[in-house]
């Protein structure tokens, strides 16, 4: 472990930290190592470390959005103000034009073209409010944009090299539309901003002034100024990264709190994705991938296909879903295990970070049967339904995965001489995952 | 073409390897061999699932039984299991007292252990024909009651039943003891030709004996010395 | 194994702390070979048993005295790690969750009779197959422990057995006869564990009709596996799941008291979810149906989505020469008029989530007389089925009234007006009165006049004043839903006269087990449809009355 490891570390905890103790007050509600954290802080700075898209829902006043704002500000050295002025909100008569970019007035009348780009694409924090309440063109819009940072208006492109979405909903209720699922897909995480407590929230009536820590308004001036100005992109880089760099010394002078600069960052998530993961991390994901897409009957799990009673595999999660996973599951969930494991100092992903983060990457992606979704409506839970669902599920891969680590290793390891061309027997097995794994070495009868 | 299970082409399991990774199985394989041989016999000899008490057809029941189980390597314990098999109809479904009986007399004649205990005080249902034809040299104590012709034609063994027998208990005994802790049923000792009976508790009846003992509560209460 | 300590000894201060850090050293670790169980830091308290430990809510604690007692012949690590490896394998491995618990132990009380002796047999099951998955796949210091732990008989069987089956030296007395029976169950191979109970009962069972003494006491020195151990979630979910298992309600009542003290002195016997705190004592066969019935996915009401009723621009699309140019959007157009570049506005209305209707309440009459069942005495598909029907109204927040009969007119009836309380609600669902059958039908026409409740009615339809009750339903505005088992004489005058009215559907089975899924489909219909009368869709295996079964002319 390299010393910068250590410091960035040391950093990104400070930041998170600082926010709890200083903005955001709520319980925490995940445990991992023996400490404690709040899941919707947590994930959502992981969700800023790595470039990810978290979808935070809650109900209404309950620091959704200003959860990521202190985010934002502090992992990318951005003021408040900035940060506000850069925002979507929800609504349906958003147009293209005020979410990305619109003609310069003056120099169209002209004869000229040129793209006026709006706060919210050229900043590397992207927060959308209530994206629900957008109709499906303009989310799939920004989904799209955000997908590979790549913005497109009149023939010209901007570029991002770091962003990360933070989109906030409120559950449904009269006057909103839905996240229709291939869009819901696309982000990497769902966290619910809770209710904090009488007490926590008594707290948060005594420091309404929190918000101030993080304004700058010259700063916030100048960022304006250059956000706006006719600067080729490299130079408006460079002056927005000297602003940053400003709003870095302001935060270290005046709350004592480290943050870091666009290399830093980099550096970060270098390190954050070259965190290995132990094969009961590496094995129990495939496990768990295998029911949630296995289908004996039909081949994979697909939509409009129903599982009947009586298959053999009925008390596996295959039976309860009505959807196949996609390939974005496991890219989510690799990459916040791995960010969860960096944050918690270990030296690679063990089942207890895959385990804390899978839910939440899972809970929006599953679509369950009515059945299921019935059985499991009255049981006792603190989490919102469908995060519950996704507990439970992987609760009960994990134990499935617990009673027979050691076959499913060994079939995996057996697999892989077998695919050299050893002439073995695959490892027989009850689990989806052993007819997968036959399936992938074309052994499927 | 990139392998998928790369990451695991170094495992090495770390479970450690136990005396019951192999007791365990080694237990099953006894058991569907004893259970594959009942299963030959009662599809030689019981045609329509009905079965006679008939003397030839105990004789015959008994020799197809004895070649059923040649080679098979078991012990007292298995045999014990076995009837705790045959009783619950879990791994056959049909249990026909007599066949059965003469079944495990089968095995515990040809078993290894000179001394067995069967203790089958838990059963649900009681076995005909257990120790049947016990030969000089085995001891069989069984703990629980047992059905009909208990000890039939006992051949020179022990059987001690800790608890109560049927009827016909000792029939066409020709040498060896039987121990009856509690009582036995009518009949007792018909057509017996030597050897002892003793029953601890009451004999409810007893069956015409050519020669040989019969005790209750320590009398005797029949039988011409040879 | 446990300690034996005459008189009690303090623990000196510096040696508890000194353990106490010990634990917080080796626990990170435990928790990794153990795939990190989700169960709290475990604690070093002291304890006036001998047992090594205890657990409750998961949470475990160490036996202070105990440990120290045992770090005299071993380092102070490997004892904690042993026992922790026992604690946390009984929470992997076996029993896991409370619902294979409770398995284990209604097998083992249904062939030893006994509860006491079949907690025992349980708990000594569990520690075998917990402690040797500790060893086999977890590479447990627990050999050592038990080399050197205090034993009592059971234990010293129970240590023979290890031996045999760990193969190592542990120190044990000879037990062949009691170890060769209990050496070949395959312990590690969960499928099995009931056959396997069985026969490890087999082979203990001689030390339970040995001295009395010796069967009074807690066998195990690593301390009893009471259910208090559980979770208020984890025993709704097992109790479930159990009652889905169980062969009849008898079993239920019989397994249930005996672990309803458990439960009670935990706080988890409230049955309405008021908190967490001591509810009423509850009674067993109602909680049986109620559980059983929650086995039944119930029809989910979903809020209609119905347009919103205001265009809202939705996107844009190319101006044509031609179209009107009131939706011209001059920002998008920058202000031109040009075709190819000109963009309008495509306005479209949203979709939002529409007014949730009301469910209407819902009035079950249920037949008890002598030719139902005993929901006491075997498992009542009539009851379970109108369990369903009730809970699938009272999750849609409407009330739910119950009329059970028997010979109303003599007094063999009780009525609960509408209510939303579950338990009651099963009270007199469950309550059997076992004599003739007759209505009281004044009294069911006053409960639902003036009311748009859905009516069920679940019966044989051996109904004296059968006539009277046809023409009276009939005359009734409610929707009307007759179950009956099987084909009765006056099941057929009924169904005749349901065919002359448009708010009575009949519907009979063959088996009682289809009650509950016939109730379901209704009622699934009815929520569907609002309160639009309409006759129920058909569905196999029963046959309708009210509409030709398909296939059949």
């Amino acid at each position: 472990m390299t010393e910068t490891n250590g410091t960035h570390r040391q950093t990104v905890r400070g930041l998170y930290d600082f926010i709890q103790s200083h903005l955001y007050f709520n319980r925490p509600d995940l445990r991992l190592d023996g400490a404690a954290y709040n899941s919707s802080l947590l994930l959502n700075l992981l969700t800023a470390v790595l470039g990810g898209k978290s979808l935070i829902i809650g109900e209404p006043g309950l620091g959704k959005t200003t959860a990521a704002e202190y985010v934002g500000a502090l992992f990318y050295r951005l003021p408040a103000g900035t940060l506000w002025a850069s925002e979507v909100s929800g609504h349906p008569e958003q147009t293209e034009e005020k979410i990305i970019g619109r003609p310069d007035l003056g120099k169209l009348n002209q004869g000229q073209e040129e793209v006026v780009w709006s706060n919210f694409v050229q900043l590397p924090v992207k927060i959308v409010d209530e994206i629900n309440r957008l109709p499906e063109t303009k989310q799939s819009m920004i989904l799209d944009g955000v997908d590979r940072g790549k913005w497109e208006y009149l023939n010209e492109i901007i570029i991002n090299d770091e962003y990360c979405l933070f989109a906030t909903a409120n559950y449904q209720d009269r006057g909103t539309n839905t996240i229709i699922a291939p869009l819901l897909d696309r982000f990497d995480v769902t966290v619910e901003s809770r209710y904090p407590g009488p007490s926590y929230a008594f707290l948060i009536s005594q420091r309404q002034e929190k918000e101030k820590l993080l304004r700058h308004p010259e700063l916030e001036g100048e960022l304006q100024a250059a956000l706006r100005s006719r600067l080729l992109p490299e130079e408006r880089a460079t002056t927005l990264a000297a602003i940053s760099e400003a709003f870095g010394v302001f935060l270290k002078d005046s709350l004592g709190l480290a943050t870091l600069d666009g290399q830093g960052r980099q550096e970060l998530r270098r390190q954050v994705l070259s965190t290995p993961l132990n094969q009961d991390a590496n094995a129990f994901s495939r496990t768990l991938l295998a029911e949630l897409s296995f289908c004996h009957r039909h081949g994979q799990k697909r939509s409009n296909e129903l599982c009947d009673e009586g298959c053999h595999y009925t008390g596996y999660l295959c039976h309860r879903l009505l959807n196949c996973a996609s390939n974005r599951l496991p890219v989510s969930v690799m990459n916040y295990s791995k960010a969860l494991a960096w944050f918690s100092g270990a030296d690679a992903v063990s089942l207890e970070e895959m385990r804390a983060v899978t839910p939440y990457c899972l809970a929006h992606r599953a679509q369950w049967t009515e059945a299921h979704i019935s059985l499991r409506q009255q049981d006792r839970r603190n989490d919102p339904f469908h995060i519950y669902l996704a507990r439970q599920a992987v609760t009960e891969v994990y134990q499935r995965y617990s009673e027979q680590a050691d076959n499913v290793k060994e079939a995996l390891g057996r697999a892989y001489r077998i695919f050299q061309g050893e002439g073995l027997e695959p490892v027989a097995g009850d689990h989806p995952i052993y007819a997968e794994i036959r399936k992938d070495l074309n052994l499927e009868e | 073409m990139i392998n998928p299970f790369e990451d695991f082409k170094d495992f090495q399991t770390e479970a450690r390897a136990l005396p019951l990774d192999r007791l365990a199985p080694a237990h099953d394989e006894a058991m569907a061999a004893l259970t594959a041989g009942y299963t030959k016999l009662v599809e030689q000899e019981v045609k329509s699932l009905v079965w006679f008490v008939e003397h030839n057809r105990v004789i015959e029941a008994y020799t197809v039984a004895c070649e059923v189980i040649r080679g098979l390597d078991y012990d007292g314990q298995h045999i014990e299991e076995f009837c705790y098999q045959l009783d619950s109809g879990t791994a056959m479904p049909y249990l026909i007292s007599g066949p059965a009986g003469i079944y495990i007399s089968a095995l515990c004649n040809h078993v290894a252990e000179a001394d067995m205990v069967l203790r089958l005080r838990h059963m649900q249902r009681q076995m005909h024909f257990l120790g049947y034809r016990l030969p000089h040299g085995k001891t069989l104590r069984i703990e629980g009651d047992t059905g009909n012709f208990t000890g039939a034609a006992l051949n020179g063994g022990q059987l001690i039943v800790a608890g109560s027998a049927g009827d016909w208990a000792g029939a066409g005994m020709t040498e060896g003891k039987i121990t009856i802790v509690k009582n036995c049923g009518r009949n007792t000792g018909e057509w017996m030709q030597g050897g002892e009976i003793w029953v601890g508790g009451r004999i409810h009846g007893l069956g015409r004996s050519v020669s040989g003992l019969i005790y209750q509560a320590g009398d005797p209460v029949t039988g011409r010395e040879r | 194994m446990s300690i034996d300590d005459g008189g009690k000894r303090q623990v000196p201060p510096e040696q508890a702390a000194a353990l106490r850090q010990t634990l917080e050293r080796v626990w990170p670790l435990v928790r990794r070979r153990h795939l990190f169980p989700e169960l709290p830091s475990p604690r070093l308290g002291s304890s006036t048993s001998r047992v090594a430990m205890e657990i409750r809510e998961k949470q475990i604690t160490l036996n202070l005295d105990y440990a120290v007692e045992m770090s005299r012949f071993m380092p102070a690590e490997t004892v904690l790690t042993a026992l922790l490896d026992h604690a946390v394998s009984h929470y992997t491995c076996c029993p896991w969750d409370l619902a294979t618990h409770l398995r284990l132990y209604a097998r083992a009380k249904e062939i030893l009779g006994d509860g006491d002796q079949a907690r025992k047999a349980t708990d000594m099951f569990m520690d075998v197959v917990a402690n040797t998955h500790a060893v086999k796949e977890r590479e447990s210091p627990l050999p050592s422990l038990y080399r050197h732990a205090p034993r009592d008989h059971a234990d010293q069987v129970l240590c023979a057995l290890f031996e045999n089956i760990w193969g190592m030296d542990l120190g044990a007395k000879d037990h062949r006869d009691e170890v060769r029976r209990l050496s070949a169950i395959p312990y590690l191979d969960k499928r099995r564990w009931g056959a396997s109970l069985t026969r490890f009962i087999r082979g203990i069972r001689p030390l339970f009709e040995d001295a009395q003494a010796e069967a009074a006491q807690d066998h195990s020195g690593m301390g009893g596996h009471g259910f208090r151990q559980y979770r208020a979630e984890e025993i709704e979910q097992a109790l479930r799941e159990f009652a889905k298992e169980v062969d009849s309600p008898q079993r239920f009542v019989e397994i249930f008291e005996d672990i309803q003290n458990d439960l009670q002195a935990s706080g988890h016997c409230d049955l309405e979810g008021m908190g967490f705190g001591k509810g009423c004592p509850v009674d067993a066969n109602w909680l049986y149906y109620m559980k059983l019935a929650e086995n039944y996915a119930l029809p989910v009401k979903k809020i209609p989505m119905r347009d919103s009723g205001n265009l809202h621009p939705h996107s844009h699309r190319p101006w044509e020469i031609g179209q009107p140019v009131r939706e011209v959007d001059p920002w998008s157009s920058f202000g031109k008029y040009l075709p190819g570049i000109t963009q309008i506005w495509e306005r479209r209305q949203g979709e939002i989530f529409g007014v949730k209707e009301k469910t209407p309440d819902c009035l079950i009459i249920i037949d008890s007389s002598g030719s139902m069942v005993d929901p006491r005495a075997r498992l009542a598909h009539a009851v379970l089925g109108a369990g369903c029907a009730a809970d699938a109204y009272l999750r849609n927040d409407a009330q739910v009234a119950v009329y059970n009969f028997s010979d109303a007119p003599a007094g063999g009836r009780e009525h609960l007006p509408f209510t939303k309380s579950r338990t009651l609600v099963y009270r007199v669902l469950c309550r059997y009165f076992g004599g003739g059958t007759a209505l009281d039908l004044p009294e069911i026409t006053s409960l639902v006049r003036d009311t748009e409740a859905d009516i069920f009615l679940i019966t044989d339809m051996q109904i004296t004043n059968l006539d009277h009750t046809i023409a009276r339903l009939s005359a009734l505005n409610n929707r009307v839903t007759a179950v009956h088992v099987g084909k009765k004489p006056g099941a057929l005058r009924f169904i005749k006269a349901a065919k002359q009215t448009a708010n009575i559907s009949v519907f009979g089975v063959e088996k009682p087990a289809d009650i509950p899924r016939i109730v379901l489909g209704s009622v699934r219909s009815y929520l569907a449809t609002g309160r639009v009368k309409k006759k129920i869709l058909e569905e196999p295996a029963y046959w309708s009355w009210t509409k030709v079964p398909p296939g059949r002319k």
